[in-house]
């Protein structure tokens, strides 16, 4: 018997196809089946919190609840500011709006479970007129009135558990890493949806109320100032760009009118603000 | 964000590099097989045929391998859908191929004319640590028959 040494053909014990096709084709199936299943997700969750009443929210314990003030002439004028508006929007009769007001920096405003709408110093301070500061709130309160608090809460728990197994069976740090920074760009999306829909629904309380939307844009003109050159890109935000949102009010065409009577904030509203400020600074 | 950036160029790291080397890997794996036909590894337990009496022995070839991150990367999405790792499969191999070369030429230097009984072991160099970027050891012996020198 002998023995030779025959020459093997190349590619039958390894692949011949390129390894980027390969890569191509898996990271867009995973990625397009991740963005599916969140999809499907946010659709479940967003039907079964439509069934949840209410009531509930105030049970959940939410602690920021406790810490902002209700008493003081800034609580009380954004109170009674914000029960016109919630007239306005026909929120039913158990969706109860309660304000409270934070003596902080931070330039933001917030609605949470059981209507609790808080505004923070930051942001009230720099607001120019009523219009505006009735904008920002009237969207928050949209918020409430579309139960996106609930929503949010649900989806980013139900998709985060997704998205957490799927990054765990990835067995790689980075790697998972990547596929949950994928799935939490999807909800970014339905994130930018609630925004988009509660400027919508704060436009016509605004319409209905001052009859124009003249001094609205001046909200998101400041919140541009505020986010400066830093605005990341829409694709990675949860708010809709805030070029976008001006454009859109200014799409209405009595957003522009010359003669929109802009109104004032109270005269001493200023004054109530540092006063409070420096109350709080004292204690 | 960074994070993104992070991992983009760890897999444009890992592809651009891991490629270039397989490439070139397979180059000299191929001249070096062309080179060493002369000398049959087989896997038969015993040679059938021997005219002369020879010496005979052992003969390894060893070789660590380390996946790099592109082909990690493929392997980690291969594990959510399933089906054939290929990005795994050249590198096991190339590292089998270059195990039996090393043999072959340590077998070369003794003057032998065949190799028996050749196995191949593997080792997992990272076994057991999920997170780190994986090895593999690939080993290859067999008895080398080596013929009396003629005097």
């Amino acid at each position: 018997m002998e023995y030779s040494n025959p020459e093997i053909p190349e590619g039958i014990n390894s692949s011949k196809a390129h390894p980027l096709k390969e890569f191509l084709w898996l990271t867009s199936g995973v990625l397009a089946s991740i963005f599916v299943l969140i999809l499907v997700l946010v659709i479940f969750v967003d039907v079964l919190t439509s069934y949840i009443p209410f009531s509930v929210e105030n049970k959940i314990p939410f602690p920021e609840i406790k810490a902002g003030t209700k008493q003081g002439p800034i609580p009380e004028y954004l109170q009674s500011l914000a029960n016109r508006i919630v007239k306005s929007q026909d929120l039913p009769d158990e969706m109860k709006i309660t304000i409270h007001y934070l003596d902080d920096e931070t330039v933001n405003a917030f609605a949470t479970l059981g209507g609790h709408v808080f505004f923070f110093r930051g942001l009230l301070e720099k607001l120019p007129n009523e219009n505006a500061l009735a904008m920002l709130m009237a969207h928050e309160i949209a918020h409430v009135k579309h139960r996106h608090p609930i929503k949010s809460m649900g989806r980013g728990l139900v998709a985060g558990l997704a998205l957490s197994v799927i990054s765990t069976t990835a067995g790689d740090a980075v790697i998972g890493n990547f596929l949950g920074e994928a799935g939490y760009l999807t909800i970014l999306k339905y994130s930018r949806e609630m925004e988009l829909q509660a400027d919508e629904t704060a436009i016509k309380a605004l319409k209905s109320i001052y009859g124009h939307l003249g001094g609205a844009d001046d909200l998101f003109k400041i919140l541009k100032e505020e986010a400066g050159s830093l605005e990341p890109p829409e694709f990675f935000s949860t708010h809709p760009l805030t070029d976008d949102r001006i454009a859109e009010i200014e799409s209405y065409d009595y957003a522009t009118h010359k003669n929109n009577k802009i109104t004032p904030l109270p005269d001493k509203f200023q004054k109530w603000i540092t006063e409070a400020s420096t109350q709080s600074g004292a204690e | 964000m960074i994070d993104l950036i992070i991992f983009l160029s760890l897999l444009a790291l890992g592809y651009g590099f891991g490629r270039h080397a397989e490439k070139k890997h397979y180059k000299s794996i191929i001249k070096r097989e062309k080179k060493l036909r002369g000398l049959p590894a087989i896997a038969a337990k015993t040679p059938t045929m021997l005219s002369k009496p020879s010496e005979s022995r052992l003969v390894v070839g060893s070789v660590v391998v380390s996946v790099d991150y592109f082909k990690r990367f493929i392997s980690v999405l291969r594990n959510l859908v399933g089906g054939r790792v290929t990005s795994y499969e050249s590198l096991i191999d190339r590292a089998r191929r270059e195990a039996v070369l090393r043999m072959k030429a340590q077998a070369k230097e003794m003057g032998a004319d065949l190799i028996f009984n050749t196995k191949f072991e593997t080792a997992s160099i990272y076994q057991g640590r999920g997170n780190q970027v994986g090895s593999v050891e690939v080993l290859a012996y067999g008895t080398a028959i080596i013929p009396p020198r003629q005097g």
